[in-house]
């Protein structure tokens, strides 16, 4: 008795369940009409990867090694883009803060043209790319919260510049 | 012994099912927040095989009238949309640092001339970013836009901060981004992104009330 009035409840559960499968697929449908463009898709067209701990050594400049990744089919000027009207990729780290950026030497661009004007070159960063920074702090533990300005694009559609935080917990021995 | 391994049996499927249940909720909320975001997003880029570059802007502004605004241009005078009634205008929102408005400007600048004996103009509304509070900078940048426009030898009115009209026509946030307006003032197309001249020239017939199928009409107009 006791089972065949558990297997009815399993059974009543079973439907209900497979109802509420049919309404998430459906509500999947509907939505992936709508092309999420990746510029407008999350995370962000540029995401800090790591390292999220680093030990340097308290008063000498220490060289760590920061690296991004632009997102998939997008762009962003390198440090230094072919013409002064383009906005370059930079880091920073707050002012008046223990823990100082004594150097940065940013990756060289490649070469990026639109295919609607292939003549014109721009230099720009996709996929992986990696800052070399050197780093100057006093002794403790720092959490730090750099900045990276980048300006995104496409083939054909360009994101306002936007900054990210970096953060990084340098500890300083 | 049996009716215990059955029980456990069945414990084990229904904490299954619940297991299914609370994926298949997340999968609908997770959806819902989608849907959500969409439905509040005034505009949205959608997939279009007819437009080369793939994209469409859809725009709940097409057939209503263009939200006014006033701005300034480059010469210090104010602007309003208001005094363009009677013309078909392209408001063209653009920024220094859009590499594709970059390509698409010597296109503007030729149909712009080409059409404007029909009565259309083109507004481009500057989105570079203009520090209200630092005077010194803020002239550094409205000269830094003018000497851009010089540049590209645009020759139709550029206006400034177009981020504070930026909301009315739903939060432009891509670049270049094209209203067309008819001469009442309607939005009668959009676009987003780098099309082509021929998509440009096709919206801006479009706004000066000539047929799709003129406007398609090869080598005319050119």
């Amino acid at each position: 008795m006791f089972t065949k009035r558990l297997a009815i409840a399993c059974a009543a559960f079973t439907l209900t369940l497979g109802n509420v499968a049919v309404q998430s697929a459906t509500a999947q449908t509907a939505s992936s009409a709508i092309n999420t463009h990746p510029l407008r898709a999350k995370p962000l067209p540029v995401t800090y990867l790591f390292p999220e701990q680093v030990t340097v050594v308290a008063g000498k400049p220490t060289p760590i090694d920061l690296h991004f990744k632009v997102a998939d089919g997008l762009h962003v000027n390198s440090h230094n883009p072919h013409t002064e009207d383009l906005v370059p990729t930079t880091l920073k780290l707050p002012e008046n803060s223990d823990v100082r950026l004594t150097n940065a030497v940013f990756p060289p661009g490649a070469d990026f043209a639109f295919p609607a004007d292939p003549k014109e070159k721009l230099s720009v960063y996709t996929g992986e790319f990696t800052i070399h920074a050197e780093l100057i702090a006093t002794k403790g533990d720092h959490l730090v919260e750099a900045t990276l300005r980048y300006q995104a694009c496409d083939n054909q559609i360009c994101l306002p510049p936007h900054s990210i935080p970096v953060t990084i917990d340098v500890i300083a021995k | 012994m049996k009716r215990n391994v059955l029980v456990v049996g069945i414990v084990v499927i229904v904490l299954a099912l619940l297991s299914l249940a609370g994926w298949a909720n997340w999968q609908n909320r997770k959806q819902q927040a989608v849907r959500l975001q969409i439905e509040q997003s005034k505009a949205v880029l959608v997939a279009d095989n007819a437009s080369p570059n793939g994209l469409r802007m859809n725009s709940p502004l097409v057939g209503k009238p263009a939200p006014a605004f006033t701005l300034t241009n480059l010469k210090g005078e104010k602007v309003s949309l208001a005094s363009y009634k009677g013309k078909a205008v392209q408001l063209n929102f653009w920024a220094t640092w859009c590499a594709p408005c970059k390509i698409e400007t010597p296109w503007l600048i030729e149909l712009e001339k080409q059409y404007a004996p029909q009565g259309f103009e083109i507004l481009a509304v500057s989105f570079d970013d203009l520090d209200k509070e630092d005077k010194i900078l803020l002239a550094k940048e409205k000269t830094d836009i003018a000497k851009s426009a010089e540049k590209l030898g645009i020759s139709y009115p550029v206006l400034l901060d177009g981020d504070s009209i930026s909301k009315p026509y739903g939060d432009v946030d891509v670049f270049p981004t094209s209203f067309f307006l008819d001469k009442n003032g309607t939005v009668v197309a959009t676009s987003a992104g780098l099309t082509s001249k021929d998509d440009l020239e096709s919206n801006i017939r479009k706004a000066l009330g000539e047929t799709q199928s003129a406007a398609s009409k090869p080598g005319e107009g050119k």
